[in-house]
């Protein structure tokens, strides 16, 4: 506050009123500090998705937050509501609502009469260029209506902005004001918190209103009016009128509402014979505990259980437990496949529950990670549910719950580097294609820069150029649009609409809240977590088929826990499809960590990953387990925390654990510690643990350095460390995909196509896999095809099935088509492609599409001859017209392989007729690069050029600009490395080259081979494969 | 044995481009149908397809294959101009010319008899495509004897060939690939996914196969390339141009006698209007004057017209208006033309008060007094600073008004034509704030600041405007314009 001036700023929008506010709810909170505010309101239009983060920014500042929206009426004119008490927050939420869930996404509009219903607990401010009060008719209705609904809490609002057709509005407001009796207060509209935001504030506005800053007109605003203003120049700019200044501290002040008021309780399942909660699920989870330990539940399982449930208990999630086992029930019972990941496999209730799959207490893994008395936080469990039956799940949460008490968390929809560049080169009116060149070259995080400009053919000099360049970076993770998190639920005992407006997703039957994950975590609310998993999809689909052709009934409980077989396929790395450990870091890690049990596995999906790689745990864990270095312990207390990890922490439990152990941290203390770890680059959180870490092991008689060493390896694991709960959880699903990839090829890859998109590899790539492993794989065929794909006996192919490809592969091609096909074929076989054409009716682009495809195959055997048929057709229907067989015959040439080849692809995105690259093996060959096999087998340091097709792309942040590639032939993949310097020199070639040569030297250890590059070229082949899209992960 | 020629100037808006952007040659090209980036290529040139550019394919998409390629646009009438000229180079070697209608860069030419009047065809030949090159163009002729067969082969041969007979040409047109003659892309790609890549293979295609499959177009296409279609040279009569000229001897300067001289050359030209079913849409009148000086006039009437009077009428006030500084020693009339208009429309145009037709003739006859630019009017744009809220737009068509309603009068402002610079005199001075001076008195009451800040992206404006009040003027419209540090009159409020 300066001196005795004092104002409350009490219509702001931050970026949460999406592409109209220009500040984050934070730089509003942080400005107002700095200016010597003591109020801030945050009054985001028809909506309240701004406030979590400004709630949780303003309180540890002291700053007083009064929340509240500006809502829009039907005729097109708003009103700033302010929550003054819970009951004015509750009814806010109802009246966004109902204002959002009666119009398409992303609008919203109420009728006066609502508002006055919905008046207890708000203050309403009336005023501001959208507002009836200021407009040219007199709103006497309107005006006799709210104040009769609102009282003392209707103000008129006065508004300026140094804009001149505010002073009419003005005085005809204040004309109204006093014949109605309404106090006035002072106000201006803040759109950012700086001046210096006015720019991007008009490139919001042109995004919003699709126009360009040249063509906006007065869409965007007249001056830099709208940033926050200091007590000092708000009073000058209400000098005539310090009355209404005043007012606007006494309506803060009467606003005091916060979201610590809120009162959330979790829905109460419904419970038999008048159990509580408590004695209900007490009965489940010892029900369960039989079931899994039929010998009798040990006395270590039985003691456990008894210490979570009393947790459980005492901090009331009892509900939230019983709600998880019905979800899981019902999954049971309608034959879907579902696990518990996440730490919830740390808990020994949610494993007798049947909601996870490992038993935490044989595991030895840590409850506090899942649940602890001093975080007092909600369990977060996440369910995984086979990706093609999530919507049942989703839609039997609403039906059990109703609409009113379940929604899902939204996603906020944020802008990135190439969405920034996109939208931003847009409004300034370049040229699109030089934009789109730009955006291309961006990766999902990396700001744009003068050296990309400069790339892209920009001059980074240039006005224009810089401004493109300012505003692409200063929009960044700026809110675009609200979207519906993937399966995040909010359940409530009472009305989720009563704590926070619920809106309707873009997709039919979906309920959206205002706030995401974050949002709900903040304040503490559960949230149930439905996700889909594409590969417990085709887990299901192998398991049916198994049913189906074998007679084998499996499940994941009954697929054998150990063959020697399947683990000599995962040591080789033979794993391409198979859950986890199938992209190229987990691959190259296979031969050296060699797998041979189960556990193997979980050390194998946790110790590819970012926070043991940059805490440098991978290579000592390595060393170790291959005997080239003994196994020691800095302390004999931390042995027992790291004997399964040979001494190397590598699980985000064992930081836990060797905090608790070696430095006498209670369970809670360690999960806090967990959870700076995750937050310490932001704030430096971490800090606080070290003199404390370091002092109580040293205490313990555990040396300074390797004190010291611990706590670098700890911040080293960042926010990167696996918990060994998730890393069970998914080492599970990897084995069940592992085995039956290795026992039950044919029938996998049919599944893992069916459950397509899902992994790392292109369907292409699965095929040819399979074929390497000798599974027949048959093209799609009208005469044999279903929707999905099939198996067929074929006594040459592997396991004694071959794959049929289904109709779903042919792009363009929509599933009730396909059923058509099916059913008329039931009624007889198809005798040719006009007969096929007249008895389902398809219409002539669908026809030549299935000829390009080569579905016609059983019917006319050269595809160019079918696509002659198929062209004759009628454009609407074949049905229509009488194809006919007399017509003079079309003499056409046959298409050659490659032709072959390239057609499938561009139908159907694969081909079981060969690699694009195998018919252009004798050119290849000729030019002296050899295929991957061959440059497999060359021994290390050789130095060799190599062409192949890229099929993914990765830059981990952890590489330190290291680009890792991977290109295919037909023999198999060649793994290339990248160093920053080679990647940068020749970045525009390894982008976007699709067929791609290189020249470098062979490093080969431990079996695992790359080629380190040194030079990429094109190779500009005579006849080339089609562009194939590759897999890029920045 | 009749003998014909086909001329192709390959890509010709391409060439048209790459005539007017030389520096462009060396790298893949093409001409874009407009701006957008998703914008289909109409015309591109060699390097473009050695990088599998072809006309049709999307702007961004043939960036993608080519990142050094260029585009731009080629205007139609910049086609036209080149066609024109193209016609007049080609009747010097004969007189039987034959424009195609489809494909601006294309030509038939009779060649009959011509070897009687050249060394040879292939001389004859060779000299067009010597001649088009002078002017900077590239050409391909092709003498042969049918018109598919030469051009089919004009459209794949460079420079000048004359071929045997029919054997040959039909023989080497067999060879000429499918994507060099002008078909529809859509029927150009079916084809080539059917292997059909010359337009041999295309010929042996049945007949009634290609009219199922792929229209009354390709089949034409198709006959043609069999010979199966009777399609004889057609030269296109050079036109007799609209336009005529007198010396005056003795120079005249009397404007009714000047009239009647103009009257008697309208009416020739309007027999030749008649015979080509054309009206007369605007009217250029060119005179040198005995003193040395040239004036030119443009009259437009009211709509397009045959009637000499009218035009008569308006350049009779345009005279009166702008009179003659001296006598008139030569004219010369050139008119533009236009169809006829659908007056019979008019039958149906619902009567008003108000007569629109006599306001278009009113606004036709100001036009022709104080010429065609000066009649304009204000058009409201959407925009914050004041002088760009009104564009001036020249009065093409009266529109009937459509005034808003409003609940209260606005303010009426004059709006100075350019903002005039005040003199710089403090708001703090002892007498008072003397905004216009001395003369003008203190500023007795101020309204504002309002401000207006805006244009960022180009040339950043801060303008601080007030309404001011002095004792010997009404209320004024000034702005204190921040970046230049002074204020300004920008016109009055009343």
């Amino acid at each position: 506050m300066s001196g005795l001036i004092d104002y409350a700023p009490l219509w702001c929008h931050s970026n949460h009123s999406f592409l109209e506010g220009a500040s984050h709810p934070s730089e509003l909170i942080e400005r107002a500090v700095e200016l010597g505010l003591r109020h801030l309101a945050l009054t985001d239009r028809d909506g309240v998705y701004g406030v979590v983060r400004a709630h949780v920014a303003a309180r540890p500042t002291g700053l007083h937050l009064v929340l509240g929206s500006e809502i829009t009426v039907e005729d097109g004119s708003t009103l700033l509501l302010l929550v003054r008490d819970a009951s004015g927050w509750r009814q806010l939420c109802r009246l966004i609502t109902r204002g959002r869930r009666r119009c398409p996404k992303g609008e919203s509009r109420v009728g006066w009469t609502e508002i006055a219903e919905h008046a207890e607990g708000l203050i309403a401010l009336w005023g501001g260029a959208r507002s009836l009060l200021a407009g040219e008719p007199d709103p006497v209705f309107v005006t006799r209506l709210l104040r009769e609904a609102f009282g003392d809490r209707l103000h008129a609002l006065v508004a300026r902005h140094r804009r001149e057709e505010e002073v009419p509005a003005e005085r005809r407001l204040r004309e109204r004001a006093a014949r109605a009796g309404l106090w006035t207060v002072a106000a201006h509209e803040v759109l950012y918190h700086t001046e210096s935001r006015r720019d991007l504030q008009d490139v919001l506005t042109c995004i919003r209103h699709g126009r360009t800053l040249s063509t906006a007109g007065t869409r965007t605003a007249a001056n830099r009016g709208h940033a926050l203003l200091s007590p000092v120049r708000f009073s000058m700019l209400f000098a005539d009128d310090p009355d209404s200044v005043r007012r606007s501290v006494e309506i803060a002040e009467r606003c005091t509402f916060s979201l610590d008021e809120l009162r959330y309780r979790y829905p109460v399942e419904d419970l038999p014979d008048g159990r509580t909660s408590a004695q209900h699920l007490h009965q489940l989870t010892f029900e369960g505990a039989r079931e899994r330990y039929p010998e009798g539940v040990p006395g270590d399982v039985r003691a456990q259980l008894e210490k979570e449930l009393a947790l459980i208990h005492e901090l009331e999630y009892d509900g939230y437990f019983l709600t998880m086992h019905e979800l899981v029930r019902f999954c049971r019972r309608e034959g879907i496949l579902c696990q518990g990941r996440g730490s919830a496999a740390n808990s020994a209730v949610c494993y007798c529950l049947g909601i996870t799959a490992v038993d935490p207490v044989r595991m030895g893994l840590l409850f506090e990670r899942f649940l602890s008395r001093e975080r007092a936080e909600p369990p977060d469990i996440d369910l995984d549910i086979q990706n093609d039956r999530r919507e049942e799940v989703i839609q039997h949460v609403y039906a059990r719950y109703g609409r009113d008490r379940a929604a899902m968390v939204a996603n906020v929809i944020r802008y990135r580097s190439r969405s920034a560049v996109r939208e931003v080169g847009k409004v300034l009116d370049l040229p699109e294609v030089e934009v789109d060149r730009l955006a291309r070259l961006l990766s999902y995080d990396h700001p744009v820069t003068g050296e990309l400009l400069r790339d892209a053919g920009f001059d980074p000099e240039s006005p224009v150029h810089q401004h493109l360049l300012r505003l692409s970076v200063e929009i960044q993770d700026f809110p675009r649009h609200l979207s519906i998190h993937p399966g995040g639920f909010l359940l409530g005992h009472a009305p989720v609409h009563d704590l926070v407006p619920i809106e309707n997703g873009s997709m039919e039957g979906r309920t959206v809240i205002q706030w995401d994950k974050n949002d709900v975590e903040d304040l503490g609310l559960f949230k149930v977590d439905l996700l889909g998993l594409g590969m417990l999809s085709a887990i299901d689909g192998c398991f049916r088929l198994l049913r189906r052709h074998r007679g084998m009934e499996l499940t994941m409980a009954t697929v054998p826990a150990h063959d020697e077989p399947t683990f000599e396929r995962i040591r080789a790395a033979d794993t391409i499809g198979v859950f986890q450990i199938e992209s190229r870091a987990q691959m190259a890690m296979l031969p050296r960590l060699a797998p041979r049990q189960w556990y193997d596995l979980v050390i194998e999906v946790a110790i590819v990953r970012p926070g043991p790689i940059s805490g440098g745990m991978v290579h000592p864990y390595l060393r170790r387990r291959n005997g080239e270095e003994p196994v020691t312990y800095p302390h004999s207390c931390l042995e027992p925390v790291l004997r399964k990890t040979l001494g190397v922490p590598l699980f985000q439990e064992q930081v836990m654990q060797l905090a608790m152990a070696a430095a006498d941290y209670t369970p809670g203390e360690a999960d806090q510690l967990r959870r700076d770890m995750a937050a310490w680059r932001l704030a430096g959180r971490l800090e606080r643990h070290r003199d404390r870490l370091i002092q109580r092991m040293v205490a313990k008689g555990i040396e300074r350095t390797f004190a010291e060493r611990v706590f670098e390896q700890i911040r080293g694991f960042g926010e990167y460390g696996f918990p060994e709960s998730h890393a069970a959880s998914f080492a599970l699903v990897a084995w069940v995909s592992a085995w039956l990839k290795c026992h039950h090829p044919a029938t996998f890859l049919c599944a893992l196509l069916d459950a397509q998109p899902m992994g790392f590899y292109s369907p292409a790539t699965l095929i040819e896999d399979a074929q390497r492993h000798g599974v027949a794989v048959f093209p799609v065929d009208v005469c044999h095809s279903e929707w999905n794909c099939t198996l067929e006996p074929c006594p040459d192919s592997t396991e004694g099935f071959a794959v049929r490809m289904g109709l779903r592969w042919i792009k363009g091609l929509r599933e009730g088509q396909a059923d058509g096909i099916v059913h008329a074929r039931a009624r007889g076989n198809f005798v040719s492609v006009g007969d096929f054409a007249r008895r389902t009716g398809l219409e002539r682009a669908v026809l030549t599409r299935l000829a390009e495809a080569g579905a016609f195959g059983s019917l006319r055997g050269q595809r160019r001859q079918a696509l002659w048929q198929a062209q004759a057709l009628d454009r609407e229907g074949g049905a229509r017209l009488c194809l006919d067989e007399r017509e003079a015959r079309a003499r056409l040439h046959e298409l050659d392989w490659l032709e072959s080849i390239e057609w499938d692809f561009r139908t159907s995105a694969h081909s079981v007729r060969g690699h694009p690259l195998a018919p252009l093996r004798a050119e290849l060959s000729r030019r002296g690069w050899p295929d991957a096999r061959t440059l497999n087998a060359l021994p290390n340091g050789r130095r060799v050029a190599y062409v192949g097709q890229v099929i993914n792309r990765q830059r981990p942040k952890t590489a330190g600009g290291v680009v890792f590639m991977t290109l295919e032939d037909e023999t198999g993949f060649v793994n290339l490395v990248l160093w920053k310097q080679v990647y940068q020199r020749q970045a525009r070639l390894a982008r976007t080259l699709s067929l791609l040569g290189v020249r470098g030297r062979i490093q080969s250890e431990s079996g695992v081979i790359h080629l380190v590059v040194e030079e990429v070229f094109d190779p500009a082949l005579d006849r080339a494969p089609q562009r194939r899209g590759s897999r890029d992960f920045h | 044995m009749d003998r014909m020629a086909c001329v192709d100037l390959p890509a010709l808006p391409l060439q048209l481009l790459l005539r007017r952007r030389p520096e462009w040659r060396a790298h893949p090209a093409g001409v874009v149908e407009d701006d957008r980036a998703q914008a289909p290529l109409t015309w591109v040139n060699e390097a473009a397809r050695r990088c599998h550019i072809l006309p049709g394919m999307r702007r961004n998409a043939a960036l993608s294959l080519a990142r050094t390629l260029r585009v731009d646009t080629v205007d139609p009438q910049e086609i036209a101009a080149a066609r024109a000229e193209i016609l007049s180079a080609l009747r010097f070697f004969t007189s039987g010319v034959e424009p195609s209608r489809a494909e601006p860069g294309v030509f038939w030419l009779d060649a009959t008899g011509l070897s009687l009047l050249y060394p040879s065809l292939q001389h004859w030949a060779e000299r067009i495509v010597e001649e088009l090159r002078r002017r900077g163009l590239h050409a391909h002729v092709v003498v042969g004897t049918t018109r598919f067969g030469t051009y089919a082969l004009a459209r794949s041969g460079p420079g000048a060939r004359c071929l045997r007979d029919e054997t040959e040409e039909q023989d080497l047109a067999r060879r000429v690939p499918l994507d060099r003659l002008a078909l529809p892309p859509r029927v150009r790609d079916a084809l080539l996914k059917l292997g059909v890549r010359r337009l041999g293979d295309f010929v042996d295609l049945p007949a009634a196969g290609i009219r199922r499959r792929f229209g009354e177009e390709a089949h034409r296409l198709h006959r043609l390339a069999r010979g199966d279609l009777y399609a004889p040279l057609q030269p296109e009569s050079e036109e007799e141009a609209l336009a005529a000229t007198e010396t005056l001897d003795p120079a005249e300067r009397e404007v009714d006698r000047l009239l009647a001289v103009v009257g008697r050359h309208l009416g020739t030209l309007r027999k030749v209007l008649r015979q080509r079913n054309r009206s007369l849409r605007r009217l250029h009148l060119y005179l040198r004057l005995e003193n040395g000086s040239e004036r030119e006039e443009s009259l437009q009437p009211a709509e397009p017209t045959l009637d000499t009077a009218i035009l008569l009428e308006l350049l009779r006030l345009r005279l009166q208006g702008k009179p003659l500084d001296d006598a008139i020693e030569f004219l010369k009339i050139e008119i533009e033309t236009a169809r006829p208009s659908q007056t019979q429309s008019e039958l149906f145009t619902a009567l008003t008060d108000r007569d629109p037709a006599a306001a278009e003739r009113a606004l036709a006859r100001l036009r022709a007094l104080l010429g065609t630019g000066r009649i304009r009017c204000a058009r409201l744009v959407d925009a914050h600073l004041p002088q760009a809220r009104v564009r001036w737009e020249p009065f093409e068509r009266l529109v009937e008004a459509r005034p808003r309603s409003v609940h209260e009068r606005p303010l009426v402002r004059r709006l100075l034509d350019r903002p005039v610079a005040l003199p710089g005199h403090s708001r703090r001075e002892p007498d008072g704030w003397m905004i216009l001076g001395l003369e003008g008195g203190a500023v007795e009451e101020v309204v504002g600041p309002f401000v207006i800040e805006g244009g960022w992206w180009v040339r950043e404006v801060r303008r601080e405007i007030h309404y001011v009040r002095t004792a010997s003027s009404g209320w004024l419209w000034v702005y204190y314009d921040r970046r230049r540090r002074r204020w300004f009159l920008q016109g009055a409020v009343e």
